[in-house]
């Protein structure tokens, strides 16, 4: 038996789950269980119901809310010891990572994090990155069951996920926790109060740099970003003029930024824009200075005055 | 009757002067023992300059400089005299009518014109010119004392034209004495106490500028949180202060309208251990957002003509700061690239092996090669800076010098050291010692001044020894017997900017202008040059800070300013960092300046020499 435990909060479940389900469907689609821990856990098992699986279980327990390591790992503890799953999956999530590691060390058993792909044969393979990515290794957990695999978000697609026949039968799980176990006591959640603009969000970015040369040129990059549908932002000597608010500003003493496109005007590339923007899926460059070191790390690269690039652009976009 | 009267007045004020500076001492006692008296040899010349010639005092303002210095002088002087008055006064012994005093007191009189014209001239500054760098308000007790200094060179020059043992000789005697009983009583408390302890802290400051020895993590050191962790030569430093104001003066942030003045750090913590509450945090005596704000430039520390050092207690309390997690956020982004990458932009060392690879440096093996060069994380990631490492290897090419570099390289830990997170520098020197170590390195080339002054002073605290030099010392000494002196086309004007880490802190003011006027610059001196430069803005981690956190503007821009106002159009760096900061305020200012690295700049003559 394979046991999915998904992770919900508030009855809004966290889509990394059914990423967890397509590797665990890869896995063995016949033998699933998805477990849901937590308050208003039952909100949720019917929207998972809906899933190729054999059962869905609700564990809703005081121990469990709010969340605790210790509260989860006792109940799930005690879960497994009813259920006694083969496999224990779980999203590689910022609570996984917290309680996790502690679960499986209690239990006395083998975890595999951070998986990326499965690979099945005559053994089961786990693969996961290493070296920060430079390397990937396939791991084999060793020891008796159950062993414990976390995915990495995006490891798997939501949309594959197999959908079942019928929905699948929903059942409550009682556990019995010893609150006086629970050493934490979490103060109430709050937020950092965001920036006003999070560039760190935008799909795609039109960035300015000196090269836009006055405060009244910027409108041309406006317009362009108006018609990729993108967020603006700049360098910093922009945003010292006061030509765009501060927080538009991208590099190590801005926001850093990872859009699918980024589209660099004027902007010369010193290190300190760079590291602000060198994770950006595709990065367009357009500058006058053909050693402009934007030109080292830009995908495409437009020598050109940009007042005549950028208007043959946005024509092009409209027409 | 009348010795009576005047041992009772003796026993009085020396009880008052004796009772304040007992309370002084005995906060310095209880302070950790952070005194050093390493180098003698070294530590007696320095004092002979700049207590007994007054160096530091003089140099940067030679009128008031001078002035003090006759005033200094004029004390020395006195000593002897005030001991036989003393002497005499109290019925021990009576020395006034031996002949030798006789002359020692005509030899005395010129001493005493220049205090009184020294003391005269310091007085219409204080009270009438008020510099900003004595503060904003008139101090009375100073304004009292330089009186009571005019007042005894009055009455001693007084005592010649009267009538030995008339009343007027009498009466002007007393005024004498109770004037020198008067000052005593007020000298603990006040800044003239400098007059008794800044020859001894000048003799303890540290050979070294900014020095901060290393945390002992098996000690459980953190670095300092409160007022309990100050070290004592702090503690004495804060009791020596004489508010001149070089510090704050001299002090980039301050001068670019930021709340950080150094001066008022020392006399809050003198203020902070008179006041008793021993538990104070330091982050809420100065205020965490002030001492954010220094660049570690050091200009504070090698201004101080009383041998105080600002670094141990600015970096010392970002060091408590950091281990309580009271880091901003900008440091914590540099960190995690220092953790997870070794390096401050957080970025893969694939793009170093490119770089090496691109440049053909080969790794470095000491049975084929002299030198070490160092690329530091600018140079072995900063597209920019790399033109200037070129430049560099390119004219240690022309010149056969065999060099390589490191397989590998990490950041040297100069910003985590600087920002106080001593745990993160110690990992990323311990580990570039090791390697450094194993490779045989005996020299090191590098064109980051950061890294001079890491790997050549602060490895040094763990025992390990290097020869290390900047790119301007060295190829300045190869070009030596080269002959290329001799101008090529016709000379332009060029400002040189000093890095902070060069021109102070490893004093190297001649061999980058060496290298300009070699080639037939017209060199226009920027305000605040050589062993004093005004800091690009870059240092102790601020290359990383946003602007909103900072009030005032910009370290760099007033910089830049200053740099554009020789009226040259060509500004030679050499510094990565202070590149980069003075790269972005010229695009602020929307200016056409032309900025040039060193090596660029030499290696462009050379070409052009053939």
């Amino acid at each position: 038996m394979i046991l999915v435990i998904a992770e919900q909060q508030r009855g809004k479940l966290n889509r990394a789950t059914w990423e967890t389900i397509v590797g665990a469907q890869q896995l063995d689609a016949s033998a699933i269980t998805v477990l849901v821990p937590g308050a208003s856990a039952a909100s949720v098992a019917g929207e998972l119901a809906a899933a190729n699986v054999r059962e869905v279980l609700t564990v809703e327990d005081a121990a469990l809310d709010p969340y605790t390591p210790d509260g989860f790992t006792a109940a799930l503890q005690d879960a497994i010891a009813q259920l006694k799953p083969e496999y224990v999956l779980l999203p590689h999530t910022y609570q996984t990572r917290d309680f996790a590691p502690k679960l499986a060390a209690r239990l006395d058993r083998a975890i595999v994090t951070d998986v990326t792909a499965i690979k099945t044969g005559t053994e089961t393979s786990f693969v996961r990155p290493m070296f920060q990515g430079k390397l990937t290794a396939d791991v084999v957990p060793q020891g008796p069951a159950p062993h414990f695999v976390t995915f990495q978000i995006g490891a798997y697609r939501v949309d594959q996920v197999a959908k079942g026949s019928a929905p699948a039968p929903i059942r409550a799980l009682s556990v019995t926790v010893d609150p006086s176990t629970i050493r934490q006591q979490p103060e109430a959640p709050f937020q950092q109060a965001k920036a006003a603009v999070d560039l760190s969000q935008a799909e795609r970015i039109v960035s300015v740099g000196r090269g836009i040369k006055e405060q009244a040129n910027i409108r041309i990059a406006e317009e362009l970003a108006t018609a990729l549908g993108a967020e603006l932002a700049a360098s910093r000597p922009i945003c010292d003029s006061g030509w765009l608010p501060m927080e538009r500003q991208v590099g190590s003493s801005g926001q850093t930024v990872a859009p699918k496109l980024y589209l660099a005007l004027g902007i010369s590339g010193a290190i300190q824009h760079l590291v602000g923007m060198k994770g950006s899926n595709t990065i367009v460059a357009v500058n006058k200075d053909p050693d402009a070191p934007i030109f080292e790390i830009a995908d495409y690269g437009i020598v050109g005055d940009l007042f005549e690039v950028v208007p043959a652009i946005i024509a092009a976009l409209k027409g | 009757m009348s010795t009576l009267i005047f041992w009772l007045l003796f026993v009085g004020f020396v009880g008052v002067f004796a009772a304040q500076v007992a309370t002084r001492v005995r906060l310095i006692a209880a302070a950790p023992n952070t005194f050093d008296v390493d180098d003698p040899g070294f530590r007696v010349g320095r004092w002979l300059a700049d207590v007994l010639f007054q160096r530091k005092t003089i140099l940067e303002r030679p009128i008031a400089g001078l002035a003090h210095a006759f005033v200094f002088w004029g004390f020395v002087a006195f000593a002897g005299y005030t001991s036989v008055e003393f002497l005499y006064g109290l019925g021990i012994v009576d020395l006034t009518q031996a002949a030798w005093f006789h002359a020692y007191r005509v030899a005395v009189v010129p001493f005493a014109t220049a205090v009184l014209a020294g003391i005269l001239y310091l007085l219409v500054r204080r009270a009438v010119v008020r510099p900003i760098a004595l503060g904003t308000h008139v101090s009375l007790e100073s304004i009292v004392i330089a009186l009571f200094i005019a007042t005894l060179m009055v009455t001693y020059l007084l005592a010649f034209r009267l009538e030995e043992g008339s009343t007027a000789a009498v009466v002007n005697w007393w005024v004498h004495m109770l004037v020198i009983l008067g000052f005593l009583a007020l000298i603990p408390a006040s800044k003239h106490f400098h007059l008794v302890l800044s020859p001894v802290t000048v003799f303890l400051k540290s050979k070294e500028l900014g020095n901060l020895p290393n945390l002992d993590f098996e000690k459980e050191q953190v670095g300092l949180e409160t007022l309990n962790d100050l070290g004592s030569k702090s503690v004495l430093d804060a009791f020596t202060c004489v508010e001149c104001g070089r510090c704050q003066v001299n002090c980039p942030a301050w001068g670019a309208g930021k709340e950080l003045n150094p001066k008022a750090i020392i006399l809050q913590t003198q203020d902070a251990l008179l006041a008793g509450s021993r538990d104070r945090k330091l982050g809420e005596i100065y205020s965490e957002k002030v001492l954010w704000q220094c660049t570690t430039c050091g200009a504070c520390e090698n201004q101080c003509p009383v041998g105080i050092e600002h670094l141990p207690i600015l970096i010392g309390s970002r060091r408590g700061l950091v281990s309580n997690g009271d880091a901003p956020a900008y440091l914590g982004a540099m960190y995690n690239n220092l953790e997870r990458r070794s390096n401050i932009w957080g970025l893969g060392y694939d793009q170093r092996t490119k770089f090496v690879q691109s440049a053909e440096l080969e790794t470095f093996d000491p049975a084929k090669h002299d030198v070490l060069v160092w690329l530091g994380c600018a140079g072995s990631f900063d597209a920019d800076f790399q033109k200037s490492l070129k430049s560099l290897f390119s004219i240690l090419r022309a010149r056969r010098v065999a060099f390589g570099v490191l397989a590998k390289e990490r950041c040297t830990g100069d910003p985590a050291k600087r920002t106080g997170n001593e745990y993160m520098y110690q990992e990323l020197a311990t580990a570039n010692i090791d390697d450094l170590k194993s490779a045989g390195v005996k020299k090191i080339v590098t064109s980051c001044p950061h890294c001079v002054k890491t790997i050549g002073a602060d490895y040094a605290k763990f025992g390990y020894q290097v020869e290390i030099v900047h790119s301007s010392v060295f190829v300045n000494e190869l070009l030596q017997d080269a002959g290329t002196r001799g101008a090529s086309g016709p000379s332009e004007a060029i400002t040189y900017h000093d890095p902070c880490y060069l021109g102070r802190y490893a004093g190297k003011t001649d061999e980058p202008r060496a290298l300009l006027t070699r080639f037939g610059a017209d060199l226009r001196e920027p305000e605040r040059n050589r062993d004093n430069p005004y800091c690009c803005g870059a240092g102790g981690g601020l290359l990383f800070a946003d602007k909103e956190e900072e009030p005032g503007s910009r370290i760099s821009d007033v910089r830049f300013k200053q740099l554009q106002a020789t009226g040259a159009n060509t500004v030679v760096t050499a510094c990565p960092f202070c590149s980069i900061m003075l790269k972005g305020a010229q695009a602020s200012a929307g200016a056409d300046t032309q900025f040039v690295d060193l090596m660029t700049y030499v290696d462009g003559k050379l070409r052009a020499i053939g």
